[in-house]
């Protein structure tokens, strides 16, 4: 009996070891992955950072060179605009969002929702350096909208403000990022048990009050999905500043690849590295605000 | 039984049919990636010719091969420096591409980081005939160093050109001086083109020659002139002066067209496009001159090309300088090329009607015309390049009005 009970035991034993080495090996995979694309390419761009140029190449140093030129020029001031710009898109696209997301998912029938989401993907077929090209037809002073408020009356020069400037990029890069945050949205809204929502609509809550204690917070993945969707998308962007914002109007994405043009790799390392570095400053503020795990649509309890 | 066995017939006739077009598909799609046609099989092989997408003459390189046996393999090649650098340097260009044809004035850090070599102009018979080179190129004018480094000569002109402005002459009456684009009578009307060594030059172009700055050399600044040039460009931006920086070919067109300015830095190609489109749009004589500049055609160092290799690159290089190459260059592109081309474009009517003879002989006169007025030579990697970058990011992050 002893015999079979230790031999039961060894069983047992293997089993854990085999089951625990399939769940390391599992875990190894994405931690390679993670590694392998994520990690090593940032270290590397950090190392560079502080190596020295010589010439058209660059050697091994540490030298904070590249960081003071960056945070000394008026790189500088592209790196605060470009979290200025990214917020306001971000928020923006989520207040335009949001309302549509909501009709869709708990105001509209399936298969109206269903066609109208479809639609959303219809900008996505256009090629998307056209796409923002367009927007600068449109625009122009000669282009239909302008064309349309003289023909209405409503002003009786162009107006140049619509092109070329703040406006021009904000329209393009909320155009470009906002489909992007109705679809975590949607899924976020369209998961809620509406019996929850009955229930307090049962108990007498006003509907503005269920929708602040109810759907907003059972929402509340979506919204962070969006915002991260919205924010990294324009932080980075380098198309829309250059087709729509007319003068020299620049994102990071284009000033690090105008120190590449010169061949600065130094510099343009600093850049990246600063970059990651707010960016993930900014996941540490979300963690800390929000809980990561609910961008993965985990459900959790919120501090409030 | 009769259907059966032609039932069998055809799908076994099917099969045989789908695997043979599958190998040939095969086959085909491999030699074409290998940059080789099923026709030219039996040619002693191909030379890899990066260029930027001015060199092509329409896909027709058969003159050449005839004449040497040899094929070309013509692959699309980024302009900026550091596209053509990291290609060759880091992406091991040095040994698939066996010629270069890119905006010249490259040869110092294509030279010091070992990536092209010397040329034999002995080796060239067109080299000699070519008036051009002696005209405008020649060793000790300015000229020489889109073609030249400490001496030696690197790089094969393929195109000359003279830049200066576009208007729309309905809106702005005659223009001919840079000065347009800094009168406040176009404020908010113009465009300029995103490149310090253009849009810079030509700036420093205009103070030079009308006193407004001290600026030794337009070509080739001094950190301090740099910043004399930038600082004037900020100032007239935060007048309200440019309405757009420019970046692609397309979109400076759509800017004539479109009348969103009158007064745009920008390419004469540009201004043709534009009229083609129905706009009446001019192309400046500037009394300042011109920003010139040419393209060269670099042979890449490759220690391990066999001689008949090497041999059918300078072989290419002879073509590109002949007349047929040249004329069929500047009637599809715009472009002065060789001394020959006008000349040949009229005398081969079977290969150029009188229409396109013509208009190769309009575009050769017109800007060897650019070419005698002069101006300043644009560098693509000055001494102070960096200053350059730095000083054109500050101009872009300054605000405008």
């Amino acid at each position: 009996m002893g015999a079979v009970q230790s031999s039961s035991e060894q069983v047992s034993g293997r089993g854990v070891a085999v089951s625990n080495a399939i769940r390391y090996g599992a875990l190894a995979i994405p931690l390679l992955f993670v590694v392998v694309f994520f990690v090593t390419p940032l270290a590397l761009t950090i190392a560079v950072s502080f190596w020295e140029r010589a010439g058209f190449w660059i050697r091994p140093a540490f030298t904070v060179q590249a960081y003071a030129e960056f945070f000394a020029g008026p790189r500088f001031f592209v790196l605060k605009r470009s979290l200025i710009v990214a917020g306001l898109v971000t928020a923006l696209g989520l207040a335009l969002a949001y309302p549509i997301a909501y009709v869709l998912a708990l105001h509209t029938r399936a298969r109206v929702s269903r066609v109208v989401l479809l639609l959303f993907t219809v900008p996505f077929v256009v090629n998307y350096i056209i796409r923002t090209f367009s927007w600068e037809y449109l625009l122009g002073r000669t282009g239909p909208v302008n064309q349309a408020l003289l023909g209405a009356g409503v002003i009786h020069h162009p107006l140049d403000w619509l092109l070329f400037t703040d406006v021009s990029v904000m329209i393009g890069l909320v155009a470009s990022y906002m489909p992007f945050m109705i679809y975590p949205l949607w899924v976020s809204l369209a998961g809620i048990d509406r019996r929850l929502i009955e229930a307090s609509w049962m108990l007498g809550a006003a509907p503005a009050w269920t929708f602040l204690r109810i759907t907003l917070p059972l929402s509340m993945p979506g919204v962070f999905a969006a915002i991260i969707f919205g924010f990294v998308g324009s932080f980075g962007e380098s198309a829309v500043p250059i087709i729509l914002g007319g003068l020299g109007y620049q994102l990071m994405g284009n000033t690090i690849t105008s120190a590449l043009d010169v061949l600065n790799y130094p510099l343009a390392a600093a850049m990246s590295s600063v970059v990651v570095v707010v960016m993930l400053a900014f996941l540490a503020c979300w963690y800390l605000v929000f809980d990561v795990r609910s961008f993965l649509g985990k459900i959790v309890r919120w501090s409030a | 039984m009769m259907n059966e066995w032609s039932g069998h017939f055809r799908r076994r006739d099917l099969i045989r049919m789908v695997a043979a077009g599958a190998a040939g598909a095969g086959v085909a799609s491999a030699s074409r990636s290998l940059g080789f046609g099923l026709a030219e099989a039996a040619m002693k092989g191909t030379v890899n010719f990066a260029d930027i997408g001015v060199g092509d003459p329409g896909g027709d390189w058969s003159k050449f091969t005839q004449a040497t046996g040899w094929g070309v393999n013509l692959v699309a090649f980024g302009n900026a420096p550091s596209q053509i650098l990291n290609v060759l340097v880091s992406g091991g260009g040095t040994q698939v591409y066996d010629i270069a044809n890119i905006v010249g004035g490259m040869q110092k850090p294509l030279v010091e980081n070992n990536l092209i070599e010397a040329i034999d102009t002995s080796r060239l018979p067109n080299w000699r005939g070519d008036t051009y080179i002696h005209d405008f190129l020649a060793p000790g004018t300015p000229g020489f160093e889109f073609i030249g480094y400490k001496e030696k000569v690197y790089g094969v002109p393929t195109v000359l050109q003279g830049d200066s402005f576009g208007y729309l002459p309905d809106v702005t009456g005659h223009l001919d001086s840079y000065e347009a684009l800094f009168n406040p009578k176009w404020k908010g009307y113009v465009a300029l083109e995103d490149n310090f060594t253009t849009a810079g030059q030509k700036t420093a172009l205009y103070l030079a020659k009308n006193n407004l700055a001290s600026i030794k050399n337009p070509a080739d600044m001094t950190p301090s002139e740099i910043k004399t040039v930038v600082d004037f460009l900020i100032e007239k931006k935060k007048e309200g002066q440019f309405r757009v920086i420019w970046t692609s070919f397309e979109q400076a067109v759509d800017l004539l067209v479109r009348r969103e300015v009158y007064v745009m830095d920008c390419w004469e190609p540009m201004v043709f496009v534009a009229r083609k489109k129905g706009v009446n749009a001019e192309y400046a004589r500037p009394r300042e001159g011109y920003l010139l500049w040419a393209m060269a055609a670099y042979i890449v160092k490759n220690p391990k090309r066999p001689p008949e290799r090497e041999a059918a690159a300078y072989g290419l290089l002879d073509f590109i300088l002949g007349p047929w190459y040249g004329a069929k260059i500047t009637l599809l592109r715009g472009y002065m090329t060789n001394p020959g081309a006008a000349a040949y474009a009229k005398s081969h009517p079977s290969e150029f009607n009188a229409q396109d003879a013509a208009e190769v002989t309009r575009i050769t006169d017109n800007v060897r015309s650019k070419f005698q007025l002069g101006g300043t030579w644009q560098d693509r990697w000055p001494t102070h390049v960096n200053d350059y970058e730095a000083e054109w990011a500050r101009f872009k992050a300054a605000p405008s009005k």
